[in-house]
C-alpha cells in the first residue's frame, strides 16, 4: 500500500498539476507540497521498515495472467534506500524550479512529478515488464524537460541523449521478452536464472548507457550541461542509479554465469571509466563540466562495487549511491545559483566569490569535501568499502581507485578555488548578495543528508544487504570469493 | 576515564558547530572565547581522563575501548564508532588540546580585527576535534578518518587568506600531497582487510605475525606513506613550507605542534605492523634522517622568519621518525611533546613580531629587536636553546635520547643514522642562531625602528614608562597572546624533565605500555651522546654568530651550494616536470583528441546516421489515410501469405 | 442446427468485410468511407456469431453486441466531424486531409 502510494502520489500530482488551470503560486506550492508529502511518504516508511526482512511493503496484482506480468512492487532494504534518495533529491530540484521561476509552471512541475513518481516505480517494481515501463518512462519527462527548458545546445544534448538510451532500452527490451518468455513468467521474484551471454548483454548494454560506464558515456557532457540545474541533479544523482538498481536486481541474480564471464570486461571498463572520468574533469573549463565527469567516475566506482561480488563492494556501492547522488544534486544545484548570479559557470570568468558570501562558501566547501570523499566523510566510507570490496579481485582496481582519490582532490580544489578565490582580471562585478534563506533551503537538506551519513554511513551500509544474507534472490552476492579467501581473525 | 575522553573530543566539535550556527549573531571576540572554553573543557577532560588512567594499576586496564555504535559495516566486516584510551593516546590527547587552547587563546590577540575572524575560530575549534579523533580513534579507519578531517582543516587554514593566491596554492598543495598519504594508507588497509577481514587495532595486530612478509611489509609501507605525507618527509615534504601562507598561530598549532607529528604517533600506534616489517622500519628511520639533514640545509638560506622555523620543523620530525622507526617508541614520543612546546613556542614568539612589524616576514628587514621587544627576545632565546638541544631545556633531553638510540642500535646503518643526526645537530645551531642574531642583533632596520616608534606613539609609552603596566605597552603583545608565550616558555624550559637519561623515566615506562621499545641505549651512551650533541649544537651556534652577527646572511663562497637550498633542492621542479605537468597533458589530449572525435563523435554519427534514415521513410508519410489503411490491409494480405506458405 | 453450413455464413462475412475494406480504400467521400467501415463491422460480427451459434458459447454474440455499441459510438463522432466540415464548407474529400503528414 506504501509503495503504492509512493508510485501513485507524484504521478496523480502531475495529472492534477496539467488538468487544473492553477496560477504560478499555487501550482508552484502544489508541486512542492506534493514532493514534501513522498519524502514524508518515505519517512514514515522507513522507519516501520524492517531491514532484517526481505520484501516489504509490497503488493501484487496480476496483469495480464497469461503472460506471468504482474503489478508488484515492493522494497528491499537497499531499494528504500535508493527510493529516499529519489524522494529528497527531486523534492530539493523541485524546488529549486520553483525558485528559479520555470517557464510554463504547470507544465513544468508536472513533468518533474511524473519523473520522481517514474524513478520511485523503477525502485519498487518486481516485475521485468513492470521495471520497462517505469524505465521508459522516465525517458518521457527527461526529454520534454531537456529539450524544452534546457540551455542553448539542448536540442543537440537532448537527441544525443534519447538516442542513445532508446538503443539501449529498446535492447532491453528484447531481452525483457527473452527471458520472459523462458522463464514462462516476467516476476523477478518467481524466475530463475538464465545463462544466455546475448539476454545478459541486453540487460548490461542498456544498464552501461544510463548509468554510464566507460565507452559509453557519451550523452553525459552536453545533457548535464545543457538540462537546467535540477534536471541534472536528478539525472545524475538519481536516474543514473535506476541503472545501479538493475545491475543488482536484475542482472547479478538471475544471470550467475554470464556476469561470472564477463565480470573481469565490466571491472576493467568500470576502472577505466573512474581514472578516465577523474583525469577528464581535470581539465574541464566549467563547473558543471567537471561535475559530469565527476559523476562518470563516481558512477565506475559504484559498478566497480557492484561487480566486486563481496558484501563489502556491494553495500559499499549501496552506500556510493546514495551519498553520490546526495553531493552531485548538491553540486549542481549550487553550480546553478552561481551560473543565475553570475551568468556563466567557466572557470575563466568567475572568481572571487569567497569574498562576503560566508554561506555560499561554507554550503561549496562542504559540498566540494563531500565530493572529493574526505576521510571521515560518508562518500569516504562507500568508496573505501567499495575498494576494499573488490581489491581480492585484483589490487589494481584498488590502486586504480586510490589514484582517483588524490585525482577527485585535484579537480575538486580546482572548482573551489576557481569559484571562490582566484579573481580573474576579466570576470564580470557581481555585487550580489549572498544566498539567501530560500536558496539555502533547497541545498542544506541535501548536505544535511550527508552529515548525517557522515556520523552513522552504517545507517546504508549495514541496512542493505548485511541484514538479510539469506535472501534467495541474494546469494550470489554473498557466495562471493571474498567471504572464502578471508582468513578469519578470532575476537576484536 | 572513558566519559572524559569522550567529553574532550566532542567538546571542541560543539564549539566550531556553536560558532558555524551562530553567525553573525555571535560577535567576534565572542566566537574567540567559544572556541578558546571549548578546546580547554577538551584539555580538562583529558586531564580528568589521565588521573583516572594513573589511578589504575596494570597497562591492561589503562587502555580501554568504548564503542557506542557501529560506524560502518558490510557483511563481516564491522568498523565501531570507537574510541581507545591508553597511555600514548592519552600523551596526545594532554598535547593536542593542552597546547592548542594556548594557542587558540593566542589566536585572540592575534587574529583581533582580522575580517572573517568567526569563520578562523570555528575551523580551529574543529581542527582540534580532528586532531582529537586521529589520536583517540579507536580503529585504524577512524584514525584515516581523523587523518584526512585534520588534513581538510589544514587547507581551510593555510588558505585562510583566501584573497591571496599564494595562499589558497599552498593550500592546495597541502591538500593534494596529504591526499596521496591517505591514498597510500588506505590501499595498506585494504589489503589488510583482504587478510585479517578486520581494521580494529587488537585483532589485527594480533593478525600481524601471521602475515606473509611480504603482506605486511606492503600495509607498512602504506601507512608509511600517510605518514611521511603527513608529517612532511621525504619525498612529500613540499607543501610544509609554503603552508606557512596560514595565519602563524595555525602554523604553530597544525604545522608545528601537532598534525605534522601525526606521522610520528601513526608508527607509534601501530608498531606491531611496522615490527613485522623490517625493511620499512629502516626505511622510516632513513627517510627520518635525509629530511632532517636536507630540512636543515634549506633552513640556512632561508630568508621568511616562517619557513625557517618551517624547514626547522620538518627537521625536527625527521629526528622523531629517526627514533619511531629505530623501536625507541618513547624517546620518539618524547621529543613529541617536548617539540609541540619549544616550537609552539617559537612559532608563536615569531607571531608577535610578525604581529609587531605589521605583517612583516622576511628577516632581512628585520635586526635590532632586542632593544625593543626583550621579553620576546628572552622567550625566543628559550625556544632556541631547547631546539638545539642545550641542557637544561627540553629538546636537549628528548633529541639526545634519540641520537643515543641511533647510536645503540649499531651496524653501518646504525652509524650512518648516527652522523646524520649529529649533522643535523650542527646544522640545527647553525640555523636556529643565524635567525636569532638576525632578528634580535644588529642595527635596527628603518621598518623597525618605524614600528617601534609607532607603538611608543599609540600607547603613550613615554609618559607611562614609569609603570610596570607599561612593559605590555611596549607594542610587544596583549595580554592574550603574552600569556600563552609565557607557559610555552616554561614548558619548553622545565618539560624535558618528564625524562632524565640514566636516571628518571616515567615517561618511557608511560609508553612502554603500549609499546615497548626495540633498541635502548645504555646509560654510558646516552651520557657520551648528550656531551657530543651538546659540544656540536653549541659550535653550530658559535658558527652562526661569528657568521651572521655582523649581518652577513648567505653561506659564503658556495653560489651553486646556495642556489640548490635555495631552490629546494628542485623538488617541486621535479614534481612539477614529472608528476604535475604530465598528467595535465595527458587530460588536456584526452579531452581534445579522444573524447570529442571518438566518444562524443561516434553518438553525433549515430544522430546523422539515424536522421538520414529517418528522412526515407518520412517520404512515405504522405498524411493520407487511405494510403496508411492500404499500408496496413496490404502488410496483413502479405503475412497471411507468408503464414500460410510457412504451413 | 437449421440453415446453410458454416463456411457459406464465413464467406458472405468476408466478402462483407472485403467490400468494406475496398470502399475504405478507394473512396474519397468521408461519408462513403464511414459506411464502407460499418460494412466492415458487420462482416466480423457476423462473423463472430457464426462461430458463436457454432460452438454453442455466448461469448461471440458478447462481442457482436460490443462491436456494435463501438460502431454506434463511432459513427457518432465521425458524423460529428463531417457535419463540422460541411459546415466549414470544406469540400468533403479524405485526400485532402493530410495534415497528420506534420
Amino acid at each position: 500500500m506504501l509503495t503504492t502510494a509512493l508510485i501513485v502520489v507524484p504521478f496523480a500530482a502531475a495529472l492534477f498539476l496539467w488538468l487544473f488551470p492553477l496560477p504560478r503560486e499555487y501550482a508552484s506550492a502544489f508541486a512542492i507540497l506534493a514532493s514534501l508529502v513522498e519524502v514524508g511518504l518515505w519517512i514514515g516508511g522507513a522507519i516501520r521498515f524492517d531491514f532484517s526482512g526481505g520484501l516489504q511493503f509490497s503488493a501484487r496484482h496480476n496483469w495480464f495472467s497469461d503472460l506471468g506480468v504482474s503489478y508488484h512492487v515492493g522494497f528491499y532494504g537497499f531499494s528504500l534506500w535508493l527510493a529516499g534518495l529519489t524522494v529528497v533529491v527531486c523534492a530539493c530540484s523541485i524546488g529549486y524550479g520553483v525558485w528559479a521561476g520555470r517557464e510554463h509552471p504547470r507544465a513544468y512541475f508536472g513533468l518533474m512529478l511524473f519523473l520522481t513518481g517514474s524513478v520511485v516505480g523503477v525502485f519498487a517494481s518486481q516485475d521485468l515488464l513492470l521495471f520497462y515501463a517505469f524505465f521508459e518512462a522516465m525517458l518521457i519527462p527527461l526529454y520534454v524537460l531537456v529539450g524544452v527548458w534546457g540551455g542553448p545546445n539542448r536540442v543537440r544534448a537532448t537527441v544525443m541523449f534519447v538516442i542513445y538510451t532508446m538503443v539501449g532500452s529498446l535492447l532491453m527490451l528484447a531481452s525483457i521478452v527473452a527471458f520472459g518468455i523462458s522463464q514462462h513468467t516476467f516476476s523477478l521474484v518467481d524466475s530463475g536464472t538464465s545463462g544466455n551471454n546475448w539476454i545478459f548483454l541486453g540487460f548490461a548494454l542498456a544498464f552501461a548507457v544510463k548509468a554510464p560506464l566507460f565507452p559509453f558515456h557519451g550523452w553525459i557532457r552536453q545533457a548535464y550541461t545543457e538540462a537546467s540545474p535540477e534536471v541534472a541533479a536528478v539525472l545524475s544523482g538519481v536516474v543514473s542509479k535506476a541503472a545501479v538498481f538493475g545491475f543488482i536486481m536484475i542482472v547479478l541474480p538471475h544471470f550467475p554465469g554470464p556476469v561470472h564471464d564477463f565480470r573481469t570486461t565490466i571491472l576493467v571498463l568500470a576502472a577505466i571509466g573512474l581514472a578516465y572520468g577523474s583525469v577528464l574533469a581535470f581539465r574541464q573549463p566549467d563547473i558543471r563540466g567537471v561535475i559530469a565527469y565527476s559523476s562518470l567516475g563516481q558512477m565506475s566506482l559504484i559498478i566497480l562495487g557492484v561487480f566486486a561480488s563481496s558484501s563489502l563492494g556491494i553495500d559499499g556501492a549501496v552506500l556510493q549511491s546514495v551519498t553520490h547522488g546526495l553531493v552531485s544534486a548538491a553540486m549542481f544545484l549550487l553550480a546553478g545559483m552561481v551560473e543565475r548570479q553570475w551568468g556563466t559557470g567557466e572557470f575563466a570568468r568567475l572568481g572571487g566569490a569567497a569574498k562576503g558570501r560566508p554561506v555560499l562558501t561554507t554550503m561549496l566547501l562542504v559540498a566540494g569535501m563531500f565530493t572529493l570523499a574526505v576521510p571521515g566523510s560518508a562518500n569516504f566510507a562507500g568508496e573505501f568499502l567499495i575498494l576494499a570490496g573488490v581489491f581480492p579481485l585484483g589490487w589494481g582496481y584498488a590502486a586504480v581507485g586510490a589514484v582517483a582519490m588524490v585525482l577527485a582532490a585535484m579537480y575538486t580544489l580546482r572548482v573551489l578555488s576557481a569559484v571562490l578565490h582566484d579573481r580573474k582580471s576579466d570576470a564580470p562585478d557581481v555585487s550580489s548578495a549572498d544566498l539567501r534563506f530560500g536558496q539555502l533551503a533547497l541545498v542544506v537538506p541535501l548536505v544535511a543528508c550527508l552529515l548525517a551519513l557522515s556520523v552513522w554511513p552504517n545507517a546504508v551500509s549495514g541496512h542493505s544487504f548485511s541484514r538479510t544474507p539469506n535472501l534467495a534472490i541474494f546469494q550470489y552476492v554473498h557466495a562471493g570469493p571474498f567471504q572464502t579467501g578471508q582468513v578469519h581473525m578470532a575476537g576484536k | 576515564m572513558i566519559a572524559a575522553a569522550w567529553l574532550c573530543l566532542l567538546a571542541p566539535l560543539a564549539g566550531a558547530l556553536a560558532i558555524t550556527f551562530g553567525g553573525q549573531r555571535l560577535s567576534r571576540r565572542a566566537a574567540g572565547w567559544l572556541s578558546t572554553a571549548s578546546v580547554f573543557v577538551a584539555f580538562g577532560g583529558a586531564v580528568v581522563a589521565f588521573f583516572a588512567m594513573v589511578g589504575r594499576d596494570t597497562a591492561a586496564q589503562r587502555s580501554e575501548l568504548s564503542t557506542p555504535f557501529t560506524w560502518l559495516s558490510a557483511g563481516t566486516f564491522h568498523v565501531g564508532m570507537s574510541i581507545l584510551v591508553d597511555p600514548v593516546s592519552i600523551v596526545m590527547m594532554l598535547v593536542v588540546s593542552g597546547v592548542g587552547g594556548l594557542i587558540v587563546l593566542y589566536s585572540i590577540g592575534y587574529m583581533e580585527g582580522e575580517d572573517e575572524e568567526r569563520r578562523y575560530f570555528a575551523y580551529m575549534a574543529f581542527f582540534v576535534f580532528a586532531m582529537l579523533l586521529l589520536v583517540e580513534g579507536g580503529n585504524l579507519l577512524l584514525l584515516l578518518a581523523g587523518w584526512g578531517l585534520v588534513g581538510l582543516a589544514s587547507y581551510l587554514l593555510i588558505g585562510f587568506y583566501h584573497q591571496r593566491p599564494e595562499a589558497v596554492a599552498a593550500a592546495k598543495k597541502a591538500f593534494i600531497m596529504n591526499a596521496i598519504g591517505d591514498a597510500t594508507m588506505a590501499l595498506g588497509f585494504f589489503l589488510l582487510i583482504a587478510k585479517t577481514g578486520t581494521l580494529s587495532y587488537g585483532a589485527s595486530f594480533a593478525a600481524a605475525p601471521h602475515l606473509s612478509s611480504t603482506t605486511v611489509n606492503l600495509v607498512a609501507l602504506g601507512l608509511l606513506g600517510g605518514a611521511v605525507a603527513k608529517s612532511a618527509q621525504l619525498p612529500l615534504q613540499t607543501w610544509l613550507p609554503d603552508a606557512m601562507e596560514g595565519p602563524t598561530p595555525v602554523s604553530a598549532l597544525i604545522h608545528a605542534a601537532t598534525m605534522v607529528t601525526a606521522g610520528v604517533y601513526l608508527i607509534v600506534r601501530t608498531h606491531p605492523i611496522f615490527e613485522q616489517a623490517h625493511h620499512v622500519e629502516d626505511l622510516a628511520a632513513g627517510l627520518g634522517a635525509a629530511t632532517l639533514v636536507i630540512a636543515g640545509l634549506i633552513a640556512l638560506v632561508q630568508n621568511d622568519i616562517k619557513r625557517v622555523i618551517a624547514y626547522s620543523t620538518m627537521s625536527q620530525i625527521g629526528y622523531m621518525f629517526l627514533g619511531a622507526g629505530l623501536g625507541a617508541y618513547a624517546n620518539a614520543m618524547f621529543h613529541l611533546v617536548t617539540h609541540a612546546f619549544f616550537k609552539a613556542l617559537l612559532f608563536l614568539a615569531a607571531g608577535v613580531i610578525i604581529h609587531h612589524l605589521a605583517g612583516e616576514q622576511d628577516i632581512r628587514q628585520m635586526g635590532g629587536l632586542k632593544k625593543f621587544m626583550p621579553k620576546t627576545w628572552l622567550v625566543f632565546l628559550v625556544g632556541s636553546l631547547s631546539l638545539v638541544g642545550v641542557p637544561p631545556f627540553s629538546g636537549f633531553w628528548s633529541k639526545d635520547a634519540i641520537v643515543a638510540t641511533a647510536l645503540a642500535r649499531g651496524g653501518i646503518y646504525g652509524w650512518i643514522l648516527f652522523v646524520a643526526a649529529l649533522f643535523g645537530a650542527l646544522l640545527t645551531g647553525i640555523y636556529t642562531f643565524r635567525l636569532f642574531f638576525r632578528v634580535f642583533y644588529g642595527e635596527p632596520s628603518a621598518l623597525v625602528l618605524e614600528h617601534a616608534g609607532a607603538a611608543h606613539g599609540d600607547h603613550g609609552h613615554g609618559t607611562e614608562s614609569a609603570t610596570g603596566h607599561s612593559e605590555h605597552a611596549h607594542g610587544e603583545a596583549p595580554q592574550t597572546m603574552a600569556l600563552p608565550v609565557a607557559i610555552l616558555a616554561v614548558l619548553s624550559t622545565v618539560g624535558g624533565l618528564l625524562q632524565v637519561a640514566g636516571a628518571w623515566h616515567p615517561f618511557g615506562r608511560w609508553i612502554a605500555q603500549t609499546g615497548a621499545p626495540l633498541v635502548e641505549p645504555t646509560t654510558s651512551q646516552d651520557w657520551i651522546v648528550s656531551v657530543i650533541t651538546v659540544a656540536i649544537g653549541l659550535t653550530g651556534s658559535w658558527v652562526a654568530w661569528a657568521i651572521y652577527r655582523t649581518g652577513r646572511l648567505a653561506v659564503p663562497s658556495a653560489p651553486g651550494l646556495q642556489r640548490l637550498f635555495e631552490h629546494k633542492f628542485y623538488f617541486d621542479e621535479l614534481y612539477d616536470a614529472v608528476v604535475s605537468r604530465p598528467a595535465q597533458l595527458v587530460a588536456s589530449r584526452l579531452r581534445t583528441d579522444f573524447e570529442g572525435p571518438y566518444v562524443e563523435g561516434s553518438l553525433v554519427e549515430i544522430g546523422h546516421a539515424g536522421g538520414d534514415a529517418g528522412g526515407l521513410v518520412a517520404r512515405l508519410q504522405t498524411g493520407r489515410l487511405r494510403v496508411y489503411a492500404f499500408a496496413i490491409a496490404a502488410s496483413l494480405v502479405v503475412l497471411g501469405i507468408v503464414f500460410l506458405a510457412v504451413r | 442446427m437449421m440453415g446453410p453450413s458454416v463456411p457459406w455464413y464465413l464467406f458472405v462475412a468476408g466478402a462483407l468485410f472485403g467490400i468494406g475494406t475496398l470502399g475504405v480504400l478507394l473512396r474519397r467521400s468521408p461519408l462513403i468511407v464511414l459506411l464502407s467501415l460499418e460494412i466492415m463491422l458487420n462482416g466480423s460480427n457476423l462473423a463472430l456469431v457464426t462461430f458463436s451459434r457454432h460452438f454453442g458459447t455466448v461469448d461471440g454474440q458478447v462481442f457482436a453486441i460490443a462491436v456494435m455499441a463501438v460502431a454506434a459510438s463511432e459513427v457518432c463522432v465521425g458524423l460529428g466531424l463531417i457535419v463540422a466540415v460541411a459546415r466549414k464548407k470544406l469540400a468533403l474529400d479524405v485526400d485532402l486531409f493530410s495534415e497528420l503528414r506534420g
